[in-house]
């Protein structure tokens, strides 16, 4: 018998009613009982299997239903572990940049007198080279020298001669023109170049350099007699040559102050 | 196999593991060619671990440097972690992070954010 919650008032009365009739004994004999019963019995079927396609149906239905809440849970999931995956990644990324920006820092610059290191000088002068055969403005190459520097080292200490060449690098750069560029290029060795300069320019701020740095006292502890000169070797770069031989010729001036006593300015 | 020990390579970092005691530790630098080649034995040592032992496990982490590949691959084992917590096993991590390096004690707590199991993190010292 098909389930009758599912039926209106009206519907479930007439099934009663007719239930009724079919049961009472007195319409055993009618005529119309007969197919009534059959008819009756025909209706009920059709409608369970009314019934069970609409439980199937609406079974179907939740199925899917669920499946697609499933899936969206599980797009939502991926969409915030994609999320946290590139946050994650650019953080990775970002502290390597960092540490590449550091690194190349590092490999260009000397790190007690904080200025550009030799790799950084050579780059410069390249750079400057190319300019100067392009524009046909030449720039003057400077080296200059610490005169008995060991001695400075053998006397008062390292910590002495390193704060020595703080100081003489304060020097060089409060003696340079903002866009002249100094660095270290070696032990008590620095390198100047001034762009677009004469030779006479060159040499006035060489010896001015050099003054102040025979100006300086040297701040070593309990001691205020400790002098410190230099020397230098100054060239102009000449057009088309290779900077290798204007740096060449820069070394052989300052090799030239030195033979003459030191503490001066030569020129080639 | 209850033993899962590799060595650390130039990209991939150093894993070694105790049954008995429940722990796996990684150290090194994580950027593999093939990531899922190599967090595949970790993750198959582990789900080993959880489906044939009831006893606690903890992951030791000593971590530098993970490519995009081998941060999905730990975001993965912490997955397995967070069912296995939920399912009422214990399990946690201990990451440690170079204390010069404070940029990964961010990275460890972006991490740790949808672990609801002990994770705890460290400066290694």
């Amino acid at each position: 018998m098909a389930d009758k919650t599912l039926l209106s008032p009206v519907e479930r009365e007439l099934v009663e009613q007719i239930e009724t009739l079919l049961a009472d004994p007195t319409h055993t004999h009618n005529p119309l009982r007969a197919p009534l019963a059959a008819l009756f019995a025909s209706s009920e079927a059709q409608r369970e299997r009314l019934e069970r396609l609409v439980r199937i149906s609406d079974g179907y239905h939740l199925i899917s239903r669920s499946q697609s809440l499933t899936l969206s849970e599980q797009y939502d999931r991926q969409l915030r572990r994609l999320d946290k995956l590139a946050r994650i990644s650019d953080r990775y990324q970002n502290s390597l940049r960092e540490l590449s920006e550091a690194l190349k820092d590092a490999a260009l610059r000397d790190p007690l007198t904080g200025l550009g290191n030799r790799r950084f000088l050579m780059e410069r002068i390249i750079e400057e080279t190319e300019r100067a055969n392009r524009k046909g403005e030449p720039y003057a190459l400077a080296i200059l020298d610490v005169d008995h520097f060991k001695s400075i080292n053998d006397r008062f200490g390292h910590e002495a001669g390193d704060t020595a060449l703080n100081q003489i690098t304060q020097a060089i750069q409060n003696g340079l023109r903002t866009y002249d560029l100094c660095g270290r290029w070696g032990g008590e060795e620095f390198l100047v170049i001034l762009p677009e300069t004469s030779l006479d320019s060159a040499l006035q701020v060489a010896e001015r350099i050099r003054r102040d740095i025979q100006a300086l006292t040297i701040g070593i502890h309990n001691r205020s007699d400790v002098r410190i000169t230099v020397s230098l070797g100054i060239t102009l770069y000449q057009a088309g040559e290779p900077y290798s031989q204007t740096l060449d010729r820069a070394d052989n001036a300052l090799l030239q102050a030195k033979a003459a006593g030191r503490n001066r300015i030569e020129s080639a | 196999m209850t033993a899962l020990h590799i060595p650390a390579s130039q990209s991939t970092p150093s894993v070694t593991s105790s049954w008995e005691q429940g722990l796996l530790t990684m150290r090194g630098d994580s950027y593999p060619e093939n990531s899922f080649e190599f967090f595949g034995d970790v993750i198959a040592w582990i789900e080993r671990y959880l489906k044939e032992s009831s006893a606690p496990l903890r992951l030791e982490l000593h971590l530098v440097y993970m490519n995009t590949s081998s941060v999905k691959a730990m975001m993965d084992i912490f997955d397995i972690l967070e069912d296995a917590h939920r399912g009422g096993r214990q399990v946690s991590v201990d990451w440690f992070y170079d204390p010069r390096n404070e940029r990964v004690l961010d990275l460890a707590d972006e991490f740790r954010e949808d672990c609801s199991f002990p994770f705890q993190i460290a400066a290694d010292g």
